[in-house]
C-alpha cells in the first residue's frame, strides 16, 4: 500500500490556496463593486442638489419667455461687459456662442482669440433661463488661480561687481523651456474655469501619453479625489466647469495678463 | 505560491481599472445624464411676466451696445501684447499696423551692497501718451550704472547722457517709462527692456506719427 498521506496533505493546501484567492477575489470585487456604487449614486446626488440649491436661489423670479431667451442672454452679455468696462484692469470675456474668448481692457479688446474646442459641464445645459442669468448676468470673480507655468514670473539678479563680469552676465543666454499650458481659475459663483493651449490635437494627444498634459493630470486627480472620498466615507463634491481649448502661447498671454481677481463675463 | 501571487495581483488590477472607468467615464455620464435626474431638466413654463417685449429688448441691447463701442477710441491707440512682445496699433476699430516690440524683462537688480532694488517689468493697464520728442537724449538713471558693475556718477555727469540710444523718437507715459526705438536689434521680440516699449525703426516712426498727446495705450 501507498502511503498518500503527504501528497493528500499537499493538495489540501494547494486547495485552500486556491479558495484562499477565490475569497480574496470575491471580497475585493465586492467591496469596490459596493463602494463605487454608493459613491456613483451620492456623485449624482450631488448634481442634483447643486441644481436644486440654484433653483432655490432664483425662486420666486418670473419664469423667462423661451422666446425671448436669446435676447435676453445678448442684453445679459453686453451689459456685463459694459461692468466688467467700468474696472480698471484687464477682463476675460468668454462668448462660447461665437466661439472667442477676448482680453479687454476698458470696454477695449485687447486681444481676441478663437476657441479650437469647448466643453461644459451637464449642470450648464440643463440650467434654466433664471439659473442662467443669476450664474452669467452680471461678471464673475476670479477667487483662485492655478496654473502649469509660473503665472508672473520674476527673475532677481545681483548687480555685478564689475565690467567685466556684466559683459559675462549679458552673453549668458537662457534656453526657452517646452511648456505645457493649462491653467485653471475657481470662480466666485462656485464652478470652475479651465483653460488649454493646445497647437494641435497630435500634440495634445502625445502629452497625455507622457502624463504632461492637462487632461491626463485632470484625470488623475478626480482618480484620487473619488478614492480619498470613498476611503474617508466622505459625500464627494460637484464643482461644475467648462473646459476651453485655445493656442498655447494664446493661453499664456491671457494667464500673465489676467489680475490675480480678474472680472470675467461668460455667454454659453 | 507564484500563480495565486499573479491571479491576486490580476484581481488588483481589474478591479483598479474598474473604479477608473467608473470614475472617468461611468460617474461622469451619469452625472451628466438627464435620465438620472429628470426632476431639473432644462423648460421653461409662462411666457413671462409681461413687463419685457421682443422690441424693447432689441431697443435696450442695441442702446448697450453703442455705449460699448464708445469705449473704443476713435483716434488711433496702440496695444501692446508683454507676452508676446508685439505691438498693434490701432485706428477706431481698424488695425492699421502690427510687428515685434521689446518689454520689461520681468527681473529685480539688486545693487552689490543689496541695498538698493530695480525693478524691471512693463506695468499692464491703460496709459495716456504724455509728450512726444525727436531725437531724444536718454538720461541714464543710476540702475544703469549699476547694471554695467560701472561706478555711479553724480547727477548732471555728461557720462549720464546719450544720444540714439532711444532711436529718432520716443513717446513718454509717464512714471519714467516710453515707448522709443534701439540700438539693440537684434533683442527685437523679446523681453529684455526695462520695462520701456522699444520698436524697429519704422515701425516707431508709424506709431509717433499716429500717436498723439492724449493718445491711448493698452498693455497687457
Amino acid at each position: 500500500m501507498k502511503d498518500h498521506s503527504d501528497e493528500g496533505f499537499d493538495s489540501l493546501f494547494e486547495k485552500k490556496k486556491r479558495s484562499g484567492a477565490k475569497l480574496f477575489a470575491i471580497l475585493f470585487f465586492g467591496i469596490i463593486i459596493v463602494s463605487t456604487s454608493v459613491y456613483t449614486y451620492l456623485s449624482v446626488g450631488v448634481v442634483r442638489d447643486r441644481m436644486l440649491v440654484a433653483k432655490s436661489q432664483v425662486e420666486g423670479a418670473a419664469p423667462v419667455d423661451p422666446s425671448l431667451i436669446d435676447l435676453m442672454k445678448e442684453k445679459a452679455w453686453v451689459e456685463s461687459r459694459l461692468k466688467m468696462a467700468a474696472g480698471d484692469s484687464v477682463g476675460l470675456s468668454i462668448d462660447l456662442e461665437q466661439h472667442t474668448i477676448q482680453l479687454e481692457l476698458k470696454g477695449v479688446v485687447v486681444m481676441n482669440s478663437k476657441i479650437r474646442d469647448f466643453s461644459t459641464s451637464g449642470f450648464f445645459k440643463r440650467m434654466d433661463g433664471n439659473v442662467y442669468f443669476a450664474m452669467f448676468g452680471s461678471p464673475l470673480t476670479i477667487q483662485k488661480f492655478e496654473s502649469s507655468i509660473e503665472k508672473n514670473p520674476f527673475k532677481v539678479v545681483i548687480a555685478p561687481k564689475n565690467e567685466a563680469e556684466a559683459e559675462a552676465a549679458v552673453t549668458k543666454k537662457d534656453s526657452i523651456p517646452d511648456e505645457n499650458v493649462f491653467w485653471t481659475v475657481k470662480l466666485d459663483r462656485d464652478f470652475e474655469l479651465n483653460i488649454q493651449g493646445i497647437d494641435s490635437v497630435a500634440e495634445s494627444q502625445s502629452k497625455y501619453k507622457l502624463g504632461k498634459g492637462f487632461e491626463f493630470k485632470r484625470n488623475l486627480k478626480n482618480i484620487v479625489n473619488s478614492f480619498e472620498h470613498i476611503v474617508k466615507f466622505k459625500k464627494p463634491t460637484y464643482t461644475p466647469e467648462i473646459l476651453i481649448s485655445i493656442p498655447e502661447n494664446e493661453a499664456k498671454a491671457i494667464l500673465r495678463a489676467l489680475p490675480r481677481n480678474a472680472s470675467v463675463t461668460i455667454r454659453i | 505560491m507564484i500563480r495565486t501571487f499573479f491571479i491576486n495581483l490580476a484581481i488588483l488590477v481589474v478591479g483598479i481599472l474598474f473604479f477608473t472607468s467608473m470614475v472617468l467615464f461611468a460617474i461622469p455620464a451619469l452625472q451628466e445624464s438627464t435620465v438620472v435626474l429628470p426632476g431639473i431638466a432644462q423648460g421653461e413654463s409662462g411666457s413671462g411676466d409681461g413687463t419685457v417685449n421682443q422690441a424693447s429688448l432689441e431697443k435696450d441691447i442695441s442702446k448697450l451696445q453703442a455705449k460699448l463701442d464708445k469705449l473704443t477710441p476713435a483716434d488711433a491707440y496702440i496695444i501692446i501684447n508683454t507676452s508676446e512682445n508685439h505691438f498693434y496699433l490701432y485706428k477706431g476699430k481698424q488695425l492699421i499696423r502690427q510687428g515685434l516690440c521689446s518689454t520689461g524683462k520681468n527681473e529685480r537688480l539688486v545693487s552689490e551692497e543689496r541695498n538698493k532694488e530695480y525693478v524691471f517689468y512693463t506695468p499692464q493697464g491703460v496709459k495716456t501718451v504724455k509728450g512726444k520728442q525727436k531725437n531724444p537724449v536718454w538720461a541714464k538713471p543710476n540702475w544703469a550704472f549699476i547694471e554695467e558693475g560701472l561706478p555711479i556718477p553724480p547727477p548732471g555727469d555728461p557720462s549720464r547722457f546719450e544720444s540714439g540710444t532711444l532711436g529718432a523718437y520716443k513717446l513718454t507715459l509717464g512714471d519714467g517709462y516710453m515707448i522709443h526705438g534701439t540700438i539693440y536689434k537684434r533683442f527685437i521680440g523679446q523681453s529684455v527692456t526695462h520695462g520701456c516699449v522699444r520698436l524697429l525703426d519704422e515701425d516707431l516712426e508709424a506709431v509717433y506719427n499716429a500717436l498723439q498727446v492724449g493718445s491711448k495705450v493698452y498693455i497687457y
